[in-house]
């Protein structure tokens, strides 16, 4: 029966794991070695685009927030029969490109007149991302049995009470996979702000122009391994958290 | 308070998609299929619609194939593997595609629909292997036991006991194969060649210099409803098991 599982094991092997291998060899000089292209990635015109998407990242993960949060309490504990359709609703967005959907926000910032602006970036961001932080954290909520919170009534904490000692709580792991559902991909962001910001530049943008561009793929890839390592230490301390990953 | 708060969130999530597809039905306030008739007759279009389409078709099928036959040996032995597809899930796709990159240069493989086809399949074999183990990790295995007691081999008995069960989760696992490939555009940019172009390439080859038309919103809009159907059955799908 093993055998069964060589074929997929091996092509992720030959065409994901190697291919990530090859980028740590540019990264490090390849064909020659030298660690010149790390320090040279921390310069400070790097250095401001990395500031850059790290302020894009959060402003996009606070609002999304924001947002969710307040939609996810409804569908979970509040929707009732709405709730099938208003989940069908959040879960349709999730797997439809960010190129298509950007190009849906492109469609009306640009009769508004808020094109190549910083606003139209964070519009165009939250609206992308906000089902990565609805769905964990609608998932979170949906566990909380309704018992505890009509408990927490009982005993006689106010709905306000109730919600910060009962119901907050446990929906930060929900909260948690938000952030770094949203956070990690928004840092790398290439669609987004290259459609609708101009010359907004962040990690995604000057990876693209490294690779695409200048095809120089030492500092590309210097780059993209202190963005893997960033992503992978952020899913370290969540898999500690929570466990596992659920999609 | 609360309900006007999330009917104004879903307001700002569907809107931009009403208002695309409503304006490539319109030309100066009234109804046309104008647009949608400049799509079907442009031949760019048809080629790029010709592309996207067999590289879906394509990467779904031999995704699914592999994805299915890995789930079901992950259930069956004692293989601890599934972190090797956790880790094409959650890589931001713009690492993945520049990964790529290096590897079919430094291959000396040449660009063009293989080398977007073979990138397209890494990723739908992880999200398929996830799918679809989610899936038959609930079902019963005495019936398995039972084919297998009355004589059936291993293979038999996964032909005709295991992927009869397995199936909505195959098929829920092949919808959304098929929206990721269709609709992708990151990682088909960065493995593309020359002369191979698929449509949300050309979306975007258009979009990125700000020059939004009618004939593009159509095409968008076609590319929109499809992807977004093939959602809704999946979770249509999916969601029957409860």
């Amino acid at each position: 029966m093993r055998f069964f599982a060589y074929p997929a094991i091996l092509y992720l092997l030959v065409l994901f794991y190697l291919p990530l291998f090859i980028v740590i060899l540019y990264s490090f000089g390849f064909p020659n070695f030298s660690l010149n292209y790390y320090f040279e990635v921390m310069r400070p015109i790097y250095f401001k685009v990395l500031l850059n998407s790290i302020i894009l990242a959060a402003i996009t993960t606070v609002f999304c927030f924001l947002l969710a949060y307040p939609v996810a309490y409804y569908i979970a504990l509040r929707a009732q029969r709405w709730k099938n359709l208003l989940l069908v609703l959040v879960i349709l967005p999730f797997w439809i490109s960010f190129l298509l959907r950007t190009y849906a926000i492109m469609s009306i910032l640009t009769p508004l007149g808020l094109m190549f602006t910083f606003t139209a970036v964070v519009i165009g961001m939250v609206y992308d991302y906000l089902p990565f932080m609805l769905l964990p954290i609608y998932a979170s909520l949906e566990k909380i049995t309704r018992s505890q919170i009509d408990a927490s009534y009982t005993l006689g904490a106010s709905p306000w009470k109730t919600f910060l000692k009962i119901t907050f709580p446990q929906s930060m792991p929900g909260v948690v996979a938000g952030v770094i559902l949203v956070f990690i991909p928004a840092l790398g962001e290439f669609v987004v702000p290259s459609m609708l910001g101009g010359v907004y530049t962040t990690i995604g943008t000057i990876t693209w122009d490294l690779f695409l561009r200048y095809h120089d793929w030492w500092r590309g890839s210097a780059i993209s391994i202190i963005y893997i390592a960033a992503v992978l230490a952020a899913l370290a301390i969540y898999m500690k958290k929570a466990g596992r990953i659920e999609i | 308070m609360m309900r006007l708060f999330v009917f104004i969130v879903f307001v700002f999530l569907y809107a931009p998609i009403a208002f695309v597809i409503a304006s490539s039905f319109m030309e100066d306030g009234s109804f046309t299929l104008k647009w949608f008739e400049n799509v079907f007759e442009d031949k760019k279009i048809a080629t790029a619609f010709k592309n996207s389409l067999s590289l879906a078709i394509l990467s779904t099928l031999i995704s699914v194939i592999l994805g299915t036959t890995a789930a079901y040996a992950y259930l069956k032995t004692n293989m601890r593997f599934e972190s090797i597809f956790y880790t094409p899930i959650v890589i931001p796709e713009i690492t993945e595609a520049l990964s790529l990159l290096l590897f079919y240069n430094f291959t000396s493989f040449p660009l063009g629909f293989y080398s977007v086809l073979l990138g397209h399949i890494a990723f739908n074999v992880a999200f398929v292997f996830v799918i679809v183990k989610a899936r038959l990790a609930g079902y019963e295995r005495s019936i398995e036991e039972a084919s297998l007691t009355l004589g059936a081999n291993e293979i038999q008995t996964f032909l005709r006991v295991t992927l009869p069960l397995a199936m909505p989760g195959v098929i829920a696992a092949s919808l959304i194969a098929f929206i990721l490939s269709w609709d992708n555009f990151i990682k088909t940019i960065f493995t593309t060649g020359p002369g191979f172009q698929t449509l949300p390439m050309l979306i975007w080859s258009q979009a990125v210099r700000g020059s939004i038309n009618p004939t593009l919103n159509a095409l968008t809009s076609l590319l929109l409803l499809i992807s977004m159907i093939l959602a809704y059955l999946y979770v249509r799908i999916s969601a029957k098991r409860k």
